[in-house]
C-alpha cells in the first residue's frame, strides 16, 4: 500500500491537519445536529479522509465495510422533460411518451451509507438525481432507534453537475432531510449553484500549508523508521504545491529512490509539468504562426493525458510568468483569466488555451521589440 | 355514344322530327333509352313530353303479357338496341313502322292512352309538322332543332279536349315560354360546346403552328456545343491531359504501328500549347526527329514535374520511347475521371476528345440502369467487344455523373475497379519494366485476358470526394476542372449571341457568367430565355433576373478554400467598385456556409487545424490572435447553443468564418487537411479515460475512493511511475537479496496488489523470421497492465523513468499474482471461520510439515536449479517479513511447459522419497510417512522439470503453495 493510503487518519482525532475542522465535526456528530454538509477545498486538501473520518464517526466502523456495486438503473423519463440535448430531440422524435433510460452507475455503499459519483453520468445526471437519489434517500434506514434514523448519501464531484441537476437537488435535500444527508464535495464552491450551498452547512478544507505537510511527513518517516532531514521535508512540500497527496507521494519516491536521504536530494518532479515547462520555454523561444502549430500538438499531448485543461491553462501561465518581465505579468495574468472563462464557456478547450499562448507571443513579441529594438 | 357528338344532318333532323311524334311513345314503352338517345340528338320534343311518358309508362308494361305476339319484337328490339349505335337510324327505319302498327294494334286495348298515342295515327294522315307555320292549319307550335332549323307542330285539339289533365301539365311548360326552358338550355349549352369547339381547335392550329419553330429551333447548348476539339471552352491544360491520355491508348486499341501516335507527338502534345498545332500532329505525322524529341521530351519532364498527377503516366512514357517499340501500352491509369462544377463541359470534352480520336463514345448516364450486374455486362461489352457497327470505331466508354451512382450504382465502381485490378495482375506478369505501384509481384503470366480493360474508360462526377469515389480515385488518373476564365466564356457568348442576333453587352456577360460561375449551360439557357422572351440582358439584373442560382453542394473542403482562399478577380474588382462587392462577397459567402449549418463545428475544427499553415503575414501574431478569439467565439455559441437548446443562434456561426476569412484569406491556393488531431484527441482521452476507469474501479475501494480519475494523472502518476520502478531493486535471484531489499520488495508487491496494478505481455512477436533477426525480441516485453505508463509518454519528451529490468519485472509478475491468490484465499477463509482470531493457521497446520519437508528436500536435491520456495505459514510468521523467493528465469506459466518431463518427475520424486527418508530432520516422522504415502497414491497434478524450474505438484491447495 501507498503511504498516502497507508498513514491516511481513519478517525476525526487522528487528524494531523484540520483539525480544528475534525473537531468541529466531532462535535456536530455527537450532538446529533448533523446539517447537509458541503465540503470544497482543492484536490489533495483532504476532503475525503475527513468525510471518511466523519462517517466513522456517525457510525463507527460499519461504514468502513463498503461494497462496491456497479447498478443499471432503469429510469422512465416522459418524453416533454427531458430533452437536454438537441440530439435527443433528435432521437426521440419517433417515440411519444415515456422512455426507458439505462443510466450505468458505480456506487459504494455500506450499511449506512452510499457514496456516489453523480457527474459521471454525463448530460443524463439530473435523472441521477432526480430519480436514484431521490429513491435512496426516500428509504429510511431500519434500525430507528430514534438516534441514527437517518441514513447519509455522499456526492463526489457536485462542481461537475449540470445546473440542471443541482436544481433537482435542492428539492431532495429539503424533502428528505428527516432520512437522509447529503454530504457534498466538490473542488470549487463556486460551481455549486447558491441554492445548495445554503441548504449545508460549507465546510472550507484548505490546502495544507507547507508547515502542516512538513509535520505529516515527519510523522510518516517516524512511523516507517526514516530519518527525513529537514532541508529534504521541506522541499517536498514547496514543491508538491500545497498538496498533501502530492507531498506523501513524492516523500514515498525519494524514499524509493535513495534511501538514505541526503540533504540535497533531487525531490523527482511530475513528468506533465515539466512537459508544461518545455512548452513554455518553445513559447519564449519564438512568436510565430509556426510554432504556434507546435505548441498546438504538445498541448494536444497534455490534453490527451487526461490532464485537465484548467490545469494545464494555469501551470502553462505560471511558468510563463517566472521567464517574464515584471511589468507584463499584470498583462499576462488578465488574459489567462478571460480565455480561462472563455475556455469555461465553451467545449473546446484547445481553442482557448492556443489562443492564450497566441495572445502571449503577441504580447511578447511585442513587448521584445519595443525594448530591443 | 356517337350519337352525342353527331350532329345530325339538317334532312335527317327534319325527318327524325317529322317522326318523332309518331314513334314516341312505343319507342319509349319499349326502351326508354331512346329518350336519353334523342335528349342527347337535341331533339326538344321527347324531352317535352317527358312527363307524359314518366304518367304513361306503367301502363304499356303492364300490358305487356296481354300480346305475346309483340314480346318477340320487343325482344327483337332490345336486342338491336344494344346492336352499335352507328346505325340508331336504321333502328328508326326499322322499327318505326311496326310500331306504328302496334300502336295502332293497341290502340282499342288501350282505354285512356295518352294523347300522343292518339295523335301519331292522325298525324300521319295529317300535316303536323311543317317547316312553315302556314302549311299547318289550326294551332301550332314553334320548335326548334339544334341547328337552328325551325318547324311547326301543329297541336292537336284532342288532346286539349280529352286530356285536360295532360295539358295543364303540359301548358305551363310550353306555353308562357315559346320554347320549354328545357330546349333553351339545351340550345345554350350546345352553343357554348361548339364555341369551346371552334376555340379548341384554332388553340391546336394554334400550337401546331408554335410547335413547329420551337422543333426546329435546338437548344442553343446543344446548337453551339463544340464539335471540334478546338472549340472546346475548359482549360486547355486540361484538354491536352485527356487528349494525350486517350492517345495512349492508341497502340493498344488501334494496334497498327501506323495508325498508332508516335511518342514525339505525345510529346508535342504535351509540349505545346496551341491546341491547333497539336491537332497537326494528332494526325500521325511525327514532327520531330528524334534525337531532338529526346532532348524535349527530358526538357518537358522537367517542366511537369510539377503536375502531380501527369508524373506516373509521363514516366512511363519515357521509358516505353526508350524501349523503341511501344507494342500495346495502355497508359498508366486505365480510367480516366474527370471531375469539376457541373455545366463546365466536362461530358462535351469527354465526347469530343474520344471523337477526335477516333473512337465512338459510349454514354453510361444516371439514367440508365446502373445495377451491379448490368453496368458489368455493359462495361465489357464496350470495352472488350468490337464493333460491329459500319464506322468500325472503336468505343470509348463514358460514364457520367458516376458521383451519383449510390447503393446500386455503386456497381459501376466496382465493375472498374474489378477490371481495372484484373488488368494490373496480368500486366506485372507481362512487363516488368512497368511501372507499377504494388509491391506483390504476380509472375503469372496468363492475367485472365477474358476481363482485362482494353478501351479507355472516361468517368465524370462533380463530386471527387464522394464516398462511392473513394477506391477509384486512388486507381484513376484525375483530372480537376477549373472553371474557364471568364473572358474566354464571354467571347464564346458573345460570338453565339452575334450568331443568334442576340444584343448583349459584353459587361452584360461577363456579369452573367460571373454569377454562373463560368457555368456555360446555365449562361446559354439563359440568354436562349432571354432571347425568347425579346429582352436584353441587364448587367445590374442578373442576380434577381431569371438566371437560376445553381444548386451547387459545395463540400466541406469548399467552405474552406472558401475562407482560406482569397479570389484574385475579386479583389480586383473590389478596388474598383468599393464596397458593394464585398458586400455581395459576403452574401456569398454567408450563404455558402450556410448550407452547411449542420457542419458548423467541423468547419470551425477545419479552420482551427489549417489556418495556422497559411502564410499570412502577421509580425505581431495579432491576426493569429483575432482569428483564434474568433473560433473562440464560435465555440462558445455552439456549447451556448447547445446548453439552452437556441439552435436559431446557429446563424451566426457563418458571420464569425467570414470575420477569420477577412484577417487570413490569401491568394496562393491552400493545402488543406481533413481535420484530425481534433478528433483524434476526443478519441484516444475517452479511451484513456475508460482505461482509467476500469483501472479505478479495480482498485479496492478503500483506496479507490480518494482516488479520483480526473486527478490522478495530474497528482499522482509521476510518483506513482517512480515508486513501482524503483532503481534500488537489483536484478538478482531473490534468495540473494538483503532483508532490506526484501522488505523493499514486499511493499513493492503490496503496492502493486492494493493498486492491482502488474506487468502485462505486451508485445509478443509470433513471426519466425523476426526471431532469427534477432534474440532479444524474442523475450517478451512487459509493460504495466493499467498501461499507467503511458500516461507520462509524451511525443518529443523524454520523462526519467526508468523501467525495470525484465528479469525483476516477471519476478513481480508473479509475485504478484501470488499475493493477489493469497490475499483472496485469505479473505475467503477470513469469511469461513468467521472471526478466527488468526485467519487460515488452523486450517493449514495439518499439512504445514509435508510441506516443510518437500522444501527442505526441494533445496538439498537441486542446488543449481530454481526452486520455488514453497514457505509455510510459520515460515511467514516467523520471519515476520515475507520471505519471498523466485527465481529469475521464472517463466510465466504456459500450456506448453508441462508437457514433457514426466520421466524428470518420477526421478524426481525417486530421489524426494529417498531423501525424504534419509534426511528426517522432521520430528514428526510418524506423520510424515503416511502423508507421502498417501501423497504417491495420488495422481500427478502438475509435472516437474528436473533442474529447471520449479514445481512438485500434488493435489494440494495453491494456497498452501503460496503460504
Amino acid at each position: 500500500m501507498l503511504w498516502v493510503d497507508k498513514y491516511r487518519p481513519k478517525t476525526l482525532d487522528k487528524m494531523i491537519v484540520h483539525q480544528e475542522i475534525a473537531m468541529n465535526l466531532k462535535k456536530l456528530v455527537s450532538e446529533h445536529d448533523c446539517p447537509h454538509l458541503l465540503f470544497y477545498g482543492p484536490p489533495g486538501a483532504g476532503k475525503k479522509t475527513l468525510i471518511m473520518a466523519l462517517l466513522k464517526q456517525m457510525f463507527g466502523p460499519g461504514a468502513e465495510k463498503v461494497k462496491i456495486e456497479n447498478k443499471i438503473w432503469k429510469v422512465d423519463v416522459s418524453f416533454c422533460s427531458h430533452v437536454s440535448s438537441f440530439y435527443w430531440l433528435i432521437f426521440q422524435i419517433g417515440l411519444a411518451g415515456t422512455r426507458t433510460l439505462d443510466l450505468e452507475l458505480t456506487t459504494l455503499s455500506s450499511t449506512h451509507h452510499v457514496e456516489l459519483n453523480p457527474s459521471d453520468a454525463g448530460f443524463q445526471d439530473r435523472y441521477i438525481v432526480q430519480e436514484i437519489i431521490k429513491e435512496m434517500a426516500k428509504s429510511r434506514p431500519i434500525d430507528t432507534k430514534g438516534k441514527k434514523g437517518f441514513k447519509v448519501l455522499v456526492l463526489n464531484e457536485v462542481d461537475k453537475l449540470s445546473r440542471e441537476a443541482q436544481h433537482s437537488l435542492r428539492r431532495t435535500m429539503e424533502k428528505y432531510s428527516a432520512s437522509c444527508r447529503l454530504i457534498l464535495c466538490c473542488n470549487s464552491s463556486s460551481k455549486v449553484t447558491e441554492a445548495v450551498r445554503s441548504r449545508c452547512l460549507n465546510v472550507r478544507v484548505n490546502a495544507p500549508t507547507e508547515e502542516q505537510i512538513i509535520r505529516v511527513l515527519e510523522f510518516i518517516g517516524k512511523k516507517e523508521g526514516l530519518s527525513l532531514p529537514t532541508g529534504l521535508g521541506s522541499r517536498i512540500a514547496a514543491q508538491s504545491n500545497r498538496s498533501l497527496r502530492r507531498a506523501i507521494l513524492s516523500f514515498e519516491t525519494c524514499r524509493v529512490q535513495q534511501y538514505p536521504f541526503t540533504e540535497n536530494q533531487a525531490v523527482p518532479p511530475m513528468d506533465w509539468e515539466q512537459y508544461v515547462s518545455e512548452i513554455a520555454i518553445d513559447i519564449v523561444q519564438e512568436q510565430s504562426p509556426k510554432r504556434l502549430f507546435l505548441v498546438r500538438g504538445k498541448l494536444y499531448e497534455l490534453l490527451v493525458n487526461c490532464i485537465p485543461p484548467e490545469i494545464v491553462l494555469k501551470k502553462l501561465l505560471s511558468e510563463l510568468l517566472k521567464k517574464l518581465d515584471s511589468e507584463l505579468k499584470h498583462e499576462v495574468c488578465h488574459w489567462a483569466a478571460y480565455y480561462e472563462h472563455r475556455m469555461r464557456m465553451g467545449q473546446k478547450a484547445i481553442f482557448h488555451i492556443e489562443a492564450f499562448v497566441a495572445k502571449f507571443m503577441s504580447i511578447y513579441k511585442q513587448f521584445l521589440i519595443e525594448t530591443f529594438g | 355514344m356517337d350519337m352525342e357528338t353527331d350532329i345530325p344532318l339538317p334532312d335527317e333532323l327534319e325527318w327524325l322530327e317529322s317522326n318523332a311524334l309518331l314513334d314516341q311513345e312505343p319507342d319509349l314503352d319499349f326502351y326508354p333509352p331512346f329518350e336519353e338517345e334523342e335528349e342527347e340528338d337535341h331533339l326538344p320534343e321527347p324531352s317535352a313530353k317527358i312527363p307524359e311518358n314518366q304518367t304513361s309508362k306503367k301502363r304499356p308494361r303492364s300490358n305487356d303479357d296481354d300480346y305475346d305476339a309483340s314480346s318477340p319484337k320487343g325482344s327483337d328490339e332490345k336486342r338491336s338496341r344494344k346492336s352499335p349505335e352507328a346505325e340508331p337510324d336504321e333502328d328508326w327505319l326499322r322499327y318505326s313502322p311496326p310500331a306504328a302498327a302496334e300502336n295502332s294494334a293497341l290502340d282499342p286495348v288501350i282505354d285512356a292512352g295518352p294523347a300522343d298515342e292518339v295523335v301519331a295515327p292522325v298525324a300521319v294522315e295529317e300535316k303536323v309538322l311543317s317547316r312553315f307555320a302556314s302549311e299547318i292549319d289550326g294551332e301550332c307550335i314553334s320548335v326548334t332543332g339544334p341547328g337552328g332549323d325551325r318547324v311547326y307542330a301543329k297541336m292537336s285539339r284532342w288532346e286539349m279536349e280529352n286530356d285536360g289533365k295532360r295539358l295543364h301539365v303540359e301548358r305551363p311548360l310550353n306555353g308562357l315560354l315559346s320554347e320549354p326552358i328545357n330546349v333553351l338550355i339545351e340550345r345554350v349549352e350546345q352553343e357554348a360546346f361548339t364555341k369551346t369547339l371552334q376555340v379548341s381547335s384554332e388553340a391546336v392550329s394554334e400550337s401546331v403552328h408554335s410547335n413547329i419553330p420551337a422543333a426546329s429551333e435546338q437548344l442553343w447548348v446543344d446548337k453551339y456545343a463544340p464539335n471540334s476539339f478546338t472549340e472546346l471552352l475548359s482549360d486547355e491544360q486540361t484538354n491536352r491531359e485527356v487528349l494525350l491520355w486517350l492517345k495512349q491508348w492508341d497502340s493498344c486499341v488501334f494496334g497498327s504501328q501506323i495508325r498508332a501516335t508516335t511518342d514525339d507527338v505525345l510529346f508535342s502534345l504535351r509540349r505545346h500549347s496551341s491546341i491547333a498545332q497539336h491537332q497537326k500532329f494528332a494526325d500521325g505525322k511525327s514532327y520531330f526527329s528524334m534525337n531532338r524529341s529526346t532532348s524535349l521530351g527530358s526538357q518537358f519532364s522537367r517542366q511537369s514535374n510539377g503536375f502531380s498527377q501527369g508524373d506516373g503516366s509521363l514516366k512511363g512514357i519515357s521509358e516505353s520511347r526508350n524501349k523503341k517499340s511501344p507494342g500495346n501500352n495502355p497508359p498508366e491509369q486505365k480510367v480516366l475521371l474527370l471531375c469539376g462544377p457541373p455545366g463546365l463541359g466536362k461530358t462535351t470534352l469527354a465526347h469530343v476528345a474520344a471523337k477526335h480520336c477516333g473512337y465512338r463514345a459510349m454514354e453510361i448516364n444516371a439514367s440508365d440502369d446502373r445495377s451491379s450486374s448490368t453496368i458489368e455486362s455493359k462495361i465489357l461489352d464496350v470495352v472488350q467487344m468490337n464493333s460491329v457497327m459500319a464506322d468500325g470505331k472503336p468505343k470509348c466508354l463514358v460514364i457520367d455523373e458516376i458521383d451519383g451512382a449510390l447503393g446500386e450504382g455503386k456497381g459501376a465502381v466496382e465493375a472498374i475497379l474489378k477490371l481495372v485490378a484484373a488488368d494490373k495482375k496480368s500486366l506485372i506478369g507481362k512487363e516488368s519494366n512497368a511501372q507499377e505501384a504494388k509491391p506483390g509481384k504476380l509472375s503469372s503470366r496468363k492475367g485472365p485476358k477474358a476481363s482485362t480493360l482494353s478501351r479507355p474508360v472516361i468517368c465524370i462526377c462533380n463530386d471527387l470526394f464522394a464516398p462511392a469515389l473513394r477506391p477509384l480515385r486512388q486507381v484513376a488518373k484525375v483530372h480537376t476542372f477549373v472553371q474557364p476564365t471568364v473572358s474566354r466564356v464571354v467571347n464564346r457568348l458573345k460570338y453565339i449571341c452575334n450568331k443568334e442576333g442576340f444584343k448583349a453587352s459584353a459587361i452584360a456577360l461577363t456579369a452573367l457568367a460571373e454569377f454562373t460561375e463560368c457555368d456555360i449551360r446555365s449562361c446559354l439557357n439563359t440568354l436562349q430565355f432571354l432571347n425568347k422572351k425579346k429582352e436584353t440582358l441587364n448587367t445590374l439584373e442578373v442576380g434577381s433576373q431569371v438566371v437560376g442560382r445553381k444548386d451547387i453542394s459545395k463540400s466541406v473542403y469548399d467552405v474552406w478554400k472558401e475562407v482560406f482562399q482569397k479570389r484574385k478577380a475579386k479583389r480586383e474588382r473590389k478596388s474598383t467598385s468599393g464596397s458593394n462587392s464585398s458586400a455581395t462577397d459576403f452574401d456569398f459567402l454567408y450563404s455558402l456556409i450556410s448550407n452547411r449549418y449542420g457542419d458548423s463545428e467541423l468547419t470551425m475544427v477545419g479552420i482551427h487545424e489549417n489556418f495556422l499553415q497559411l502564410h499570412y503575414h502577421d509580425p505581431m501574431m495579432q491576426k493569429t490572435v483575432m482569428c483564434l478569439n474568433n473560433l473562440g467565439v464560435s465555440d462558445s455559441l455552439v456549447q451556448y447553443m447547445m446548453r439552452t437548446q437556441q439552435m436559431s443562434l446557429i446563424v451566426y456561426q457563418p458571420s464569425i468564418m467570414i470575420a477569420i476569412r477577412s484577417l487570413i484569406a490569401q491568394v496562393e491556393k491552400p493545402n488543406i487537411e481533413w481535420p484530425k488531431s481534433f478528433h483524434r484527441y476526443r478519441a484516444t482521452l475517452m479511451e484513456k479515460k475508460d482505461i482509467l476507469k476500469l483501472w479505478h474501479n479495480k482498485i479496492s475501494p478503500s483506496i479507490s475512493r480518494h482516488l479520483s480519475v480526473e486527478s490522478f494523472v495530474e497528482c499522482s502518476v509521476s510518483q506513482l511511475l517512480h515508486i513501482l520502478s524503483p532503481p534500488t531493486l537489483r536484478p538478482v535471484a531473490l534468495h540473494l537479496l538483503s532483508e532490506r531489499e526484501k522488505d523493499d520488495l514486499a511493499q513493492l508487491v503490496d503496492t502493486m496488489v492494493s493498486y492491482s496494478i502488474t506487468y502485462k505481455n505486451l508485445k509478443f512477436e509470433p513471426q519466425p523470421s523476426m526471431q532469427r533477426h534477432e534474440e532479444a525480441s524474442d523475450a517478451p516485453v512487459l509493460s504495466f497492465d493499467p498501461p499507467i505508463g503511458d500516461f507520462v509518454n509524451y511525443k518529443g519528451y523524454h520523462s526519467g523513468h526508468s523501467g525495470l529490468s525484465l528479469a525483476m519485472k516477471q519476478v513481480l509478475v508473479h509475485e504478484v499474482e501470488k499475493q493477489r491468490i493469497m490475499q483472496e484465499s485469505i479473505g475467503r477463509l477470513g469469511i469461513l471461520n468467521d472471526g478466527s482470531n488468526s485467519e487460515g493457521q488452523p486450517f493449514l497446520r495439518g499439512e504445514s510439515t509435508t510441506e516443510l519437508s518437500i522444501k527442505s528436500k526441494a533445496m538439498t536435491a537441486s542446488v543449481q536449479s530454481y526452486t520455488v520456495n514453497l514457505k509455510s505459514t510459520s515460515g511467514l510468521k516467523e520471519n515476520g517479513s515475507k520471505n519471498l523467493a523466485a527465481p529469475c528465469g521464472l517463466k510465466l506459466k504456459g500450456p506448453g511447459e508441462a508437457k514433457k518431463a514426466s520421466s524428470g518427475s518420477s526421478s524426481f520424486f525417486d530421489r524426494f522419497r529417498k531423501s525424504s527418508k534419509k534426511g528426517s530432520q522432521n520430528d514428526n516422522d510418524h506423520l510424515q510417512q503416511p502423508a507421502t504415502v498417501e501423497r504417491d497414491s495420488r495422481p500427478f497434478l502438475f509435472k516437474f522439470n528436473e533442474g529447471f524450474t520449479n514445481a512438485v505438484k500434488r493435489p494440494v491447495r495453491i494456497r498452501e503453495l503460496l503460504l
